[in-house]
């Protein structure tokens, strides 16, 4: 049984890493089949004064001249010991440029991950619980609509109201000019982004649980729960929820690369330091090496969370369990 | 005195359709320690008659007539509040699939105890526990200890209604309904569940409302039989006298 186990790890490990390796052989062929210049990133203007020799000698100088499997190898060779390259545009270690970063994205996602999963289940629950009345459908109503508008759009509008018109809150950027360490200036510079991420997705898993919830509502074992002496929302609460639970968090286990990539459009809007304006920067200006990274860890962790959601269900919820300890009373059972 | 009186229930579902009565005029008593069977083909209204007394309905249900007494008291405008008290302490209920009638992902152990919890909050947790073991053994469930940690896909059949029947014991009710108690389960197994409702009913004293649609099931267990067709009960008395009295005739109960 042990060894069996073992074996399975490293088959997923193995099948990760595959897919990963896959990815990578893409992303590397396409941005490099994609029009433009890397030089245009690393000289900038300069380029145009540059003679067309200068211009070769730099490239071979980056290495860019040789044929895309041989760039790629030499890419991975030096991935795999850790040296993924230089940016281009901001001419240091990749790993240095994204690790500047890469805090405040996960600031940002995080954050908004995590209201995202309480509020989902919050409103969920509140839906499920006066389900049809007045209440109930002026919330999926509205939440049918919000969801429907786009994020770069509701940005634009927040960013409208609320750091032109009003004024009461800062329109980009991730802290002011020499205030970096100041908590609450961070804050109010996360306030409107942070709207954006959480009123883009929130209603699709609220609904989700919401609808999970009515059928379960519905199940047999509702009545049994109510013949104990428990009160419909005691039900509701304690024996629902419970049983949706599992699939709620396999949700969740998927959602959260999917609700972090929704904050590259936002941060991209609020001109806010985090890796999406990193990774759009470096896509349209070639900066290859730098695309190469943060699409890997992009990579990483969808594979990641997907496989985490696939051992959720599999780990916490008990009806799946039901092969494993047959033993006694199976006899019964025939 | 009766345990349980119904004078002449009406339940009717108001569909956008139009009205459906499912429950006409419907009158019977329980008395203290006995085994009533409502017996009557699918969809003649038993299910309706036993959820509307205790008020588990849907709200496009409605009780349109009729009073109903528990030991003297009326309790027919009895509040949601009131009737939650009753339901966990003097009425209790056993369902038609044992399978989807437990919580697939609690242990069934745990389900015994809440109904217990609710019952008697005095009770420490682990006396609950000991109390829950307790209750799997008297309905015949084996290695009690180990069953109550097992959830409910890890059980047969008969094992589960036997743990819903644990559950519905834990209120200690004076009144347990039985819907279709047996129907999911093989003969075998059927008869054994049914020997345990007449051994529970010897030993707690308690009544039993049991709903069927199989003559067979009524004339093991039943000390009276309460006919019903289209809603109305057209027929109630000793087994005997009703079985002869409607021509069933025993080669129709023993296929049962």
């Amino acid at each position: 049984m042990k060894n069996l186990g073992i074996i399975r790890i490293l088959y997923h490990a193995g099948k990760f890493l595959l897919s990963i390796l896959v990815l990578s052989v893409f992303v590397f062929t396409i941005s490099r089949l994609a029009p433009g210049d890397p030089l245009y990133a690393y000289y900038g203007e300069r380029l145009e004064k540059m003679g067309t020799a200068e211009q070769e000698q730099a490239r071979a100088r980056l290495g860019l001249d040789e044929p895309i499997p041989v760039q790629y190898a030499r890419w991975l060779q030096g991935a795999l010991r850790g040296d993924f390259g230089i940016s281009y545009q901001y001419k240091t270690d990749v790993k240095e440029v994204i690790a500047v970063r890469i805090g405040n994205t996960l600031l940002l996602g995080g954050l908004g991950f995590v209201l995202i999963f309480v509020l989902a289940l919050l409103l969920g629950l509140f839906c499920a619980w006066r389900e049809d009345r007045a209440v109930d459908r002026l919330i999926c109503k509205i939440g049918t609509v919000t969801s429907c508008i786009p994020e770069f759009w509701l940005s634009l509008l927040l960013l409208l109201v609320f750091a032109v018109w009003l004024g009461w809150l800062p329109g980009s950027g991730a802290y002011s000019v020499g205030k970096e360490r100041s908590l609450s200036d961070r804050a109010l510079h996360l306030i409107l982004p942070l709207a954006v991420v959480v009123l883009g997705h929130l209603w699709y898993y609220a609904f989700q649980v919401r609808n999970r919830l009515l059928e379960e509502v519905r199940a047999d074992y509702v009545l049994l729960a109510r013949m104990k002496g428990l009160s419909g929302k005691q039900v509701l609460r304690r024996h629902c929820l419970r049983s949706a639970m599992p699939s709620y968090l396999s949700m969740m286990a998927i959602a959260f690369p999917h609700i972090l990539g929704g904050t590259y459009v936002v941060e991209t809007v609020f001109s806010y330091p985090g890796i999406g304006t990193l990774a759009y920067e470096s896509a349209r200006y070639k900066d290859y090496n730098l695309l190469m990274v943060i699409s890997l860890l992009t990579g990483i962790m969808v594979t990641f969370c997907s496989m985490l959601a696939q051992g959720i269900n599999g780990r916490i919820d008990p009806r799946t369990r039901g092969s494993v300890t047959v033993g006694r009373g199976e006899a019964d059972r025939l | 005195m009766d345990v349980l009186k119904v004078e002449n229930l009406s339940v009717s579902f108001y569909r956008p359709e139009g009205e459906i009565e499912a429950v006409k005029n419907v009158s019977f008593s329980l008395r203290e320690g006995e085994i009533l069977a409502i017996m009557g083909e699918t969809g003649c209204g038993k299910s309706v008659l036993c959820k509307s007394i205790l008020k588990l309905l849907p709200d496009i249900a409605k009780r349109k007539a009729g009073h109903i007494y528990v030991r003297g008291e009326e309790i027919t405008e009895y509040s949601e509040k009131q009737m939650q008290k009753l339901r966990g302490s003097f009425f209790s209920m056993v369902f038609q699939n044992p399978m989807t009638a437990l919580h697939p992902c609690m242990s069934v152990g745990e389900q015994i105890t809440e109904a217990l919890r609710l019952r008697q909050p005095t009770l420490s947790k682990r006396e609950r526990r000991q109390r829950a073991v307790e209750l799997m053994e008297l309905v015949g469930l084996d290695h009690p200890a180990e069953r109550a940690k097992q959830y409910p896909s890890q059980l047969s059949g008969g094992m589960a209604q036997r743990c819903v029947i644990a559950i519905a014991l834990a209120a200690e009710p004076a009144v347990l309904f039985a819907d279709e108690a047996t129907t999911a389960l093989d003969v075998t197994v059927q008869a054994q569940i049914l020997e345990l409702f007449l051994e529970l009913r010897n030993r707690m004293g308690m009544s039993i409302v049991l709903i069927t649609h199989n003559p067979g099931v009524a004339a093991l267990t039943a000390d009276r039989v309460a006919l019903m067709k289209y809603g109305e009960i057209t027929g109630i008395g000793d087994v005997e006298e009703i079985f002869e009295k409607f021509g069933y005739n025993q080669n129709l109960i023993s296929c049962g």
